[in-house]
């Protein structure tokens, strides 16, 4: 570290002290950054040891809540899902059976078609909508005031947004009414309880909860786009519609990636809207693979095939999500 | 092509605002009528009285929101605040302090968020069952809280490594240690991750409905989306006022918050997709 004649002079105690290395010929060098570990080996050690233990103490409470809340039952469903279990007498080990009985049981068929009209009705409207919000508000220079209009719904809970809606919906309710004053009374019907308009319609609520949230991401990556990309475009008489769609979509490509992931992976979660507004029904027409999963569980006592369900809905859900994963690695090695 | 632009689509975004606003209007208008007002004249009318107040205390009272109310308002603001402290020291030593595993254990705190809730709801509620925490308001308190650590623990490990190491090193040298370096160096110098964290977490348990009616049974305890829930259960054709005040008041905490941060709103947002 130096040569020959060194007259130390630290100052500090404790495991770090401040180096003042004295040259023999008189002038002092401070290094303020390089530190002098004065102890012994052996006491360094377990000093560090000591540190490292308490550094632990940090985390521990974390971690243990976390494994036991959430992932102790995590690995509990699934361990479950292989069971038959009414939550009363001992589980039966079945193997996966429950997977079996879920490709034949009507009611997964139904669920599993609703989910995916979900996923669909996610993606064009709250992704589509979201998007076409925020190009179109960002390009009229309006996004300050109706940005929180869009928005408000967010701050609102899906349970609020159902109780609104169910009120519109009713039979008697804002829909119906405004239908009967144009003159339509044909098409007017009790919407939450007539497949398939039911899921349609939460859908559209879903869509007025959620747009605004994937318009406000929308909006801050069409805030990274370079402005010359679009005004070289303009310059060359490029029309609005080729300007969106050769310059600006493209690079929004990250955040579009990360918002329809977010969107497709949350439509298959979605829970209390469905279950405020109708319960999944009537007679389970309206139900989804995550209302499917609580009714069997807490309704019809069917733990094992609730947790059969659960599980699937996590593979399909962990499965989008790595896409999402994968592509946030990729992008961090640029 | 350009003159439809500017024509169709302030009239296009006019449109979608409008209908954006309309449910919001309808429902503010009619939680102002009576009961019977409600029932017997169209949506649109102006209400000839202001039955506001009697519509709230239905909520209130018959609705038994003022249960769910103050439970929620117990989760939100507990829960949070000691997701957050318990998150920032994980962190804390995630980040800087780094013993051995720590990305490792990084990892596994993180995995919390990745499954749906669908997977940890049966397993709480036998666990819940047996251990006597079913229906209890420290159930649900310990349940909001631990699912509110993965993702502030995320963001702050994140924040903190962008802190310079050279004024926690600076501080250890005048002698603090770990836990004094954490407590007055990097809390403090975090306060805007963390108040956008507090924001996001109480939104979150604030409107939450599938834990708050799988682990509690009583208005008691029940958080205050059960208890709307029900409430509209039993009364939606009956009062529609008196539900669409239960929502006006369950909403208006988030809703003020929003207001009067959104700022932290729309950060805490894009931080959420972050991971």
């Amino acid at each position: 570290m130096t040569n020959g004649t060194v007259r130390d002079r630290s100052v500090g105690s404790g495991l770090f002290r401040t180096g003042v290395q004295q040259q023999a010929t008189g002038s002092a060098r401070v290094n303020a950054t390089s530190i002098t570990i004065r102890r012994s080996r052996v006491q360094r050690y377990s000093a560090t040891l000591r540190r490292q233990l308490a550094s632990y103490l940090f985390i521990a409470p974390a971690l243990l809540f976390v494994a036991i809340f959430l992932l102790y039952p995590i690995v509990f469903t699934s361990y479950l899902s292989l069971f038959r279990w009414d939550g009363l007498h001992t589980p039966q080990f079945v193997g996966f059976a429950n997977y079996m009985q879920l490709l034949t049981d009507p009611a997964f068929r139904t669920s599993f078609q609703n989910s995916l009209l979900w996923v669909v009705g996610t993606l064009l409207f709250p992704v589509g909508i979201g998007l076409t919000l925020a190009v179109v508000l960002s390009r009229l220079r309006l996004e300050r005031g109706l940005k929180l209009l869009f928005y408000l719904p967010y701050a609102l809970s899906p349970t609020s947004t159902a109780v609104l809606w169910g009120f519109l919906l009713d039979q008697q309710g804002a829909l119906n009414v405004v239908l009967r004053a144009l003159g339509l009374e044909a098409l007017t019907r009790s919407w939450l309880i007539s497949p398939p308009w039911h899921t349609a319609l939460m859908i559209a609520a879903y869509t007025w909860l959620t747009a605004g949230t994937n318009m406000v991401l929308f909006l801050v990556g069409l805030r990274t786009i370079p402005p010359e990309t679009v005004e070289a475009a303009r310059l060359d008489g490029a029309t609005p519609w080729q300007e969106f769609w050769r310059i600006v979509f493209p690079q929004l490509r990250p955040i579009t990636l990360v918002v329809v992931t977010i969107a497709l992976a949350n439509s298959f979660m979605v829970f209390d809207l469905i279950w405020v507004l109708t319960q999944g029904g009537p007679f389970r027409s309206s139900e989804t693979l995550a209302v499917m999963m609580y009714r069997e569980s807490f309704v019809l006592f069917r733990l094992g095939y609730g947790a059969a369900i659960a599980t699937l809905l996590s593979v399909i859900v962990l499965l989008l999500s790595t896409l999402y994963i994968r592509s946030m690695l990729r992008k961090e090695q640029y | 092509m350009r003159f439809l632009s500017r024509f169709f689509l302030p009239i296009g975004v006019g449109l979608l605002g409008l209908t954006w606003l309309a449910p919001f209007a309808i429902a503010l208008l009619m939680t102002l009528k009576s009961q019977r007002e409600a029932l017997t004249r169209p949506f649109w009318t102006f209400p000839s009285t202001i039955a506001l107040f009697e519509n709230l205390r239905f909520a209130w009272e018959i609705g038994k929101l003022q249960f769910g109310f103050r439970n929620s308002l117990l989760y939100a603001t507990a829960g949070a605040a000691a997701a957050i402290i318990i998150a920032s020291a994980a962190a804390f030593a995630l980040a800087i302090l780094r013993p051995r595993a720590s990305f490792l254990i990084f990892m596994v705190i993180f995995s919390g968020t990745l499954f749906p809730f669908q997977m940890h709801i049966i397993p709480l509620f036998r666990m819940y069952q047996d251990f006597g925490l079913y229906d209890t308001r420290w159930g649900l308190l310990l349940f909001y809280m631990t699912i509110s650590i993965p993702f502030c623990t995320f963001v702050l490990r994140n924040y903190f490594t962008t802190i310079p190491r050279e004024i926690g090193e600076a501080a250890r040298l005048d002698g603090l240690s770990d836990f004094g370096v954490y407590l007055r160096i990097y809390l403090p110098l975090s306060l805007a991750p963390i108040t956008t964290l507090f924001v996001f977490e109480f939104t979150w348990i604030w409107n939450d409905l599938l834990f708050g009616i799988t682990l509690a049974k009583s208005p008691e305890v029940r958080p205050i989306m059960a208890g709307l829930a029900s409430l509209r259960g039993v009364h939606s054709a009956s009062n529609p006022p008196g539900i669409l005040a239960g929502a006006l008041l369950a909403s208006a905490p988030t809703i003020l918050v929003f207001l009067g941060l959104q700022r932290y709103f729309i950060r805490g947002l894009v931080l959420s997709t972050r991971g």
